[in-house]
């Protein structure tokens, strides 16, 4: 059986990822399970896709623990643990990432002893962080590594984008045919069947607890900044100071409340919570504001 | 009289009491009209959240607010307000706390909450003249749970539960009307995109007693699909193409408190309705003319009955 996980973060299109591939098993004969797993359910917030595909009944559930792909669309949730990306992973498992850094780098950083390999960011999407094609990208790999046919992907992509216009599937697919031609063929091998008979689970007794312990209340005030929601961004708002004219509609109309002002009136954006929407940037009247991709800054690492 | 204190964006306050780093999307506007009434409230608040979007902004151990939270269930904000301010009037009776410490009660809810399931403990809060102030973000949809189309979904609207050509078959309900008509002593809508009239409608009503009544336009963009960079702008042509009216209803009277240009100088509802992908289906493969019509007429026909 195969089984492959795809991460990415609410928005980037790894449920379509998933979408595509598992159609792609379908038509290629394959008995198939495809599920999203959203998290938080928001954009930006880490979320995985899992797809299993077999040649008899699948009888397996719930998320892959065990994976012989792992696909990641967006390399800065490799330092995020809470995204969970590397558990699992094994001398068998083979490691995608979309990034602009190369495969030793990550292999060394990251301690893998499997196989990685790397989706290089196309060249033409400086403004969206390589992520409008992410959807495409990461489905014809899967498809790719584990050695499906290109006519039977590009049905799939068809299948899954068919609510799209037709200049927009069309660079999917054209998308998709490069990374198909850049990745080798059919280089992951399925798994072991590892659910062969129900096991006793091993109980373990929980002692109640005191209501104060299982029902605790919050006396600190705006504790959420303890959570660093800049590594959802892809692209970094950018102010010219020059530019600048010091209206503070930025600060105004920033729904994050993280650009405040000096004490002469220059906005300074707090990146470690800014989320990216670029509000600030398509509400300065200046236009002192620019978006500079995230991978641009040499990545996370 | 009090004089305005907000005369010009340079007049906001400063410092956003409310924290940075929630689970909200990239560029909810939801979160944008929070923000503005942390800012003018204060910190001395309690927020009673009916099930929602904004119920995330508070999860163990996280929370963006400085000041007291608490979760209801979907239909029963009003209600848990009540308990609340009880409870606070019986600590100050008993000199268990100082008046000066007391809290200002405000109900936090979606539409999903405010127009539909929680409108019964809404009618009855306003009917035993509670002190509080209720705020329900619009983002016209049950945004939570993936876009289902609510009482506030506008009619045409393309939703999970109208994904068909043609969109959401009703019409959105007159909140605001429904609530008048309980002759509370304050309700307003507003938007995040014209902060100083709604920082001016907040600080009227903070200075009043009983229900006083908000409801703020939430641009989504997970759920209207539009670039999260956009949700101002949006919430700007709500406003100029008289979508979403800017009212009060103060002393028995509705005033209005901005009014877009006249109908031949207003931009159209399309300027609108064009930027969002739940209206795509509007204008893609083909020009849906009769339905573009019938909303702007709509428009038109709110307007021409203004005195």
């Amino acid at each position: 059986m195969y089984r492959i996980r795809f991460h990415g973060r609410g928005g980037q299109g790894m449920k379509t990822a998933g979408r595509i591939l598992g159609t792609a098993f379908f038509l290629a004969g394959y008995e198939v399970q495809d599920a999203p797993l959203y998290g938080a359910e928001r954009r930006g917030a880490p979320m995985l896709s899992s797809v299993r595909a077999n040649g008899k009944p699948i009888n397996e559930r719930g998320i892959i623990n065990n994976p012989d792909l792992v696909i990641i669309a967006d390399e800065s949730l490799l330092t995020l643990p809470a995204a969970g990306v590397l558990p699992g992973l094994t001398s068998h498992s083979v490691l995608l990432i979309q990034t602009d850094q190369s495969a030793g780098t990550i292999k060394n950083h990251l301690h893998i002893k499997g196989e990685v390999l790397i989706l290089p960011l196309p060249p033409d999407e400086k403004t969206t962080g390589g992520m409008a094609l992410a959807s495409a990208s990461c489905g014809a790999a899967g498809a790719r590594l584990c050695g499906l046919a290109l006519d039977i992907l590009e049905q799939a992509v068809r299948l899954e984008l068919k609510t799209l216009s037709p200049n927009i599937i069309e660079k999917n697919l054209a998308r998709s045919r490069q990374v198909f031609a850049l990745l080798p063929a059919g280089i992951v091998r399925e798994g072991k069947e590892i659910m062969a008979g129900w096991q006793r689970p091993h109980w373990i007794d929980l002692p109640m607890e005191e209501a104060s312990i299982s029902a605790p209340a919050i006396h600190g005030g705006a504790t959420s900044l303890n959570m660093e929601t800049g590594d959802w961004r892809i692209l970094r708002p950018v102010i010219r100071t020059d530019d600048c004219v010091r209206c503070g509609l930025c600060h105004v109309f920033c729904p994050e409340g993280v650009i405040s002002l000096t004490d002469d009136g220059l906005p300074e954006i707090d990146y470690h919570h800014c989320k990216g929407c670029l509000i600030c940037l398509a509400q300065c009247p200046a236009h002192a504001i620019d978006a500079v991709p995230e991978h641009d800054k040499g990545g996370k690492l | 009289m009090k004089k305005t204190i907000f005369k010009t964006i340079k007049d906001l306050p400063r410092h956003h009491p409310l924290g940075a780093g929630t689970p909200a999307c990239g560029g909810c506007g939801a979160l944008e009209d929070i923000k503005l009434f942390c800012d003018i409230l204060g910190e001395k608040t309690i927020f009673v959240n009916a099930a929602g979007c904004m119920t995330l902004l508070s999860v163990y151990p996280f929370t963006p607010f400085r000041g007291s939270w608490i979760y209801t269930a979907m239909a029963s904000a009003p209600a848990g307000a009540q308990g609340v301010r009880d409870a606070l009037d019986v600590l100050i009776q008993k000199k268990r706390l100082r008046p000066e410490d007391d809290l200002q009660v405000v109900v936090l809810t979606g539409d999903g909450s405010a127009y539909g399931m929680g409108l019964s403990a809404t009618s009855g809060a306003m009917d035993r003249n509670l002190d509080f102030i209720y705020l329900c973000y619009d983002n016209e949809g049950y945004g939570n749970t993936g876009h289902q189309y609510s009482a506030a979904t506008p009619h045409g609207a393309q939703t999970a539960t109208s994904p068909e050509a043609g969109g959401y078959w009703g019409y959105k309900k007159d909140l605001f009307s429904i609530w008048a008509a309980h002759r509370p002593s304050y309700v307003a809508t507003v938007s995040g995109s014209d902060p100083l009239d709604m920082a001016r409608k907040i600080k009227k009503a903070k200075d009043l007693k009983g229900p006083r009544m908000f409801i703020a336009l939430a641009p989504c963009p997970t759920g209207w699909h539009y670039d999260p960079k956009e949700t101002v702008a949006i919430g700007k042509l709500a406003v100029k193409t008289g979508i979403w009216p800017l009212k009060e209803y103060i002393d028995g009277k509705v005033t209005h408190s901005k009014k877009p240009l006249s109908k031949e100088k207003r931009p159209g509802v399309e300027e609108y309705l064009e930027k969002q992908g739940r209206f795509a289906h509007l204008f893609k493969p083909r020009r849906n003319d009769e339905l573009l019509a019938e909303i702007q007429a709509r428009v038109d026909d709110y307007w021409d009955n203004i005195p």
